[in-house]
């Protein structure tokens, strides 16, 4: 930096203050190759005066390793977290309330943002991040497989009961095709993938043991007592769960837009993806919503150096999409054609979906909320206990975090 | 030079002063933080209160919560059997190691040596070889056992309930059966040769000498290796985080894995530190064992 200054000083160049010193701010995400990990390289390459430096810490471990640094006052000046996590860190004032700086700023309008990730950001009456980006899950189904099956590609399955119909007609043991995958693992993204069809049948998180929710637990069960997806299915996330998609190991998989590149890249058939079904034609849509949100921690000494990199963030959201295939968080932001005819196919379902998904919580107590709901349908799916007893003890244990 | 210089040069100053070092290096890194484990598992600790030493006390709420969670029963049971069925077959099948590499054919010490590749991987690498081993649709296990008849039907050993503790103990016998040889090895080697040629001469036939040689001369170490065992199954953490985290539905659960995924899954540090303490006392109980087993040694 100090060529740079010297550079800048020798052609006048140095007018303002900015330049007497470089401010280095940290950031902590899951993967440097993330919009935000490619955006902060950006950032720091300009003439700012501000670096950034980027530290990857691994999904799993990104909350419990934060909390350790909050509690050590080495936490980082910018997070990139997963949004039903945020809450608990807004919640007990570890965030910055970005409220006043929202207000002067001429870049980010939180109104821009859709309800559902502002909403996930939002605690009190303050604002605690911007949006990362926004995703969601929908059903990919392999055409090729559905006509040798008789089944018409141009219509896959839109209700519960005509899902269920195809996995049954797409399993083919001798091929070691299984109907569907999905992932019912327990972890959060059970949690992320089950949730939906709770809401689709009337419920919510802090409303778990709805009649309908009962059904769709025992829809899943059905899947595995009947070998309609692989038993595997327990313990896969879904990022593998669709990788046997991928190889032509299920005809169906549930998932999101994140796999489209690997999935455009490594697959030799010819697929589509659609809505998620519902419980019966007309019925309520819905969806999970996931993706990250960036924040800034009230301890950070260079607040208002942290806010500008989420207003250039902010600025560049029309890339979201084509280089990273996540969906923008703006509304008004079209999804620009990649080149690749699958994505861009797969694109409106995808923006279509995310309208009717919804957030996990908000709520500062969501880690253990969402074991409940994990510990709810797997002793379900392992056949200890019914989907109707299952569920019913998830709701009290919710209802007992909650108070 | 004082007496006091010369006594920490060469005297029992010196001895006083190494054994500080240790006492002071074990009190300020073990014994604290043992202590520090046993009084965060009666208070009620917040996520975000990490930093502050004092937390609001609770008295048993922590203690009353571990024993009434659904999980509790599941947990001690698989703890119990996790811990006795590793033990026991990376006992015996080192042992028969040991014995067979102890024949000195050429190449035995080689062969030794080889097994040991096992031992020095990192847990979390011979957890997801396993993970790829016990695969339920593609998994070289499955297709072994499909292929000779013994099954019809895959087993599916990490998401069936029944077998996902068996696939996180097969993987941990495999990983402690070459640590079990080594230590049973050097035993065997310190056994003086004349007792057999002895023996022998008298008559004994080999079953006789194993009985009333081999075995009492181990006692010994077979004690200290068997303490060790439990302690190490006790820690096994990577298995369990590579193979099953502990599911499907818990059934896979062990005491050391339950303590790590209330601390830092769900954040409730308090009742990860019960667990801890009562794994503490466990693990006292058979450190007690070991270090009885190794002071005979010494006497020896």
């Amino acid at each position: 930096m100090k060529r740079l200054a010297a550079a800048a000083f020798a052609s006048g160049l140095m007018a303002s203050a900015a330049f007497a010193e470089d401010v280095t701010l940290t950031m902590w995400t899951e993967s440097s190759n993330a919009p935000e990990g490619v955006f902060a390289k950006e950032f720091s390459d300009m003439d700012n005066g501000i670096k950034i430096d980027v530290r990857e810490v691994r999904f799993d471990d990104l909350v419990a390793e934060t909390l350790r640094a909050f509690a050590t006052k080495t936490n980082p000046d910018i997070i990139a977290i997963d949004n039903p996590d945020h809450a608990a860190f807004a919640s007990r004032g570890a965030f910055l309330d970005l409220t006043p700086m929202v207000e002067q700023s001429d870049q980010i309008d939180m109104d821009n943002y859709f309800d559902g990730p502002r909403s996930s950001l939002t605690w009190g009456d303050g604002v605690f991040g911007i949006p990362r980006a926004s995703n969601t899950i929908a059903l990919y189904y392999n055409k090729d497989m559905f006509r040798a099956a008789g089944l018409d590609p141009d219509s896959p399955p839109a209700t519960w009961d005509a899902l269920y119909e195809a996995a049954k007609k797409l399993t083919d043991p001798s091929n070691d095709v299984y109907g569907i995958a999905f992932s019912a693992k327990a972890s959060e993204e059970g949690t992320f993938q089950f949730l939906p069809w709770v809401q689709m049948a009337g419920g919510s998180f802090d409303n778990i043991n709805v009649d309908g929710a009962a059904e769709a637990l025992d829809l899943w069960k059905a899947f595995f007592d009947e070998g309609l997806t692989s038993p595997d299915t327990l313990t896969r996330g879904q990022w593998d769960s669709t990788g046997t998609f991928n190889g032509g190991n299920a005809a169906m998989v549930i998932s999101g837009p994140w796999e489209l590149k690997r999935m455009a890249a490594d697959t030799q058939f010819d697929w589509g993806v659609t809505l998620l079904p519902v419980p019966s034609d007309g019925a309520p849509r819905a969806s999970a919503l996931g993706d990250f949100n960036l924040a800034v921690f009230a301890n950070s000494e260079h607040p208002s150096e942290a806010f500008r990199f989420l207003e250039y963030y902010d600025s560049q959201v029309e890339r979201v999409w084509p280089e990273f295939t996540r969906m923008p968080s703006r509304k008004g932001v079209a999804l620009a054609p990649t080149g690749n005819a699958k994505i861009d196919a797969a694109a409106p379902v995808f923006v279509e979906q995310l309208q009717y998904a919804r957030n996990r919580g908000p709520h500062p107590e969501w880690p253990r909320i969402s074991k409940a709901i994990q510990d709810g349908f797997q002793s379900a799916l392992t056949g200890q206990k019914s989907s109707k007893d299952a569920l019913d003890d998830a709701a009290a244990a919710i209802q007992k975090i909650m108070n | 030079m004082g007496r006091l210089a010369r006594s920490l040069r060469d005297g029992i100053g010196f001895d006083t002063l190494l054994v500080f070092f240790t006492l002071a290096y074990l009190l300020a890194f073990a014994g604290l933080p043992l202590l520090y484990n046993i009084v965060l598992s009666f208070q009620s600790v917040d996520m975000f209160a990490l930093g502050s030493l004092f937390h609001e006390v609770t008295g048993l709420e922590n203690y009353r919560a571990v024993f009434e969670d659904p999980l509790a029963r599941t947990v001690l049971w698989n703890t119990i059997l996790f811990t006795l069925g590793s033990v026991l077959f990376q006992f015996t099948l080192g042992f028969a190691l040991a014995l067979f590499f102890n024949q000195a054919f050429p190449g035995s010490t080689w062969f030794r040596g080889l097994f040991l590749a096992g031992w020095v991987m990192p847990g979390l690498v011979v957890g997801v070889l396993w993970n790829w081993l016990l695969s339920g649709d593609f998994g070289v296990i499955n297709w072994l056992l499909l292929n000779t008849g013994i099954i019809d039907d895959p087993i599916f050993w990490r998401s069936d309930t029944d077998y996902s503790l068996l696939a996180v103990m097969l993987a941990n016998i495999w990983y402690g059966v070459p640590f079990n040889m080594i230590l049973l090895s050097v035993g065997l080697a310190a056994i003086p040769e004349d007792l057999y040629e002895a023996a022998e001469l008298d008559g004994a036939t080999a079953v006789q000498r194993f009985f009333t040689i081999t075995l009492p001369m181990m006692r010994s170490t077979i004690g200290a290796v068997i303490a060790l065992g439990i302690i190490f199954t006790l820690q096994q953490f990577d298995l369990f985080a590579a193979i099953t985290s502990g599911g499907p539905a818990g059934s896979s659960m062990v005491a050391q894995y339950w303590s790590w995924e209330l601390s830092f899954r769900q954040f409730d540090f308090g009742r990860g530190a019960v667990i801890a303490v009562m794994m503490i006392v466990v693990v006292l109980g058979v450190a007690a064992i070991y270090v009885r087993s190794t002071r005979q040694e010494t006497r020896l």
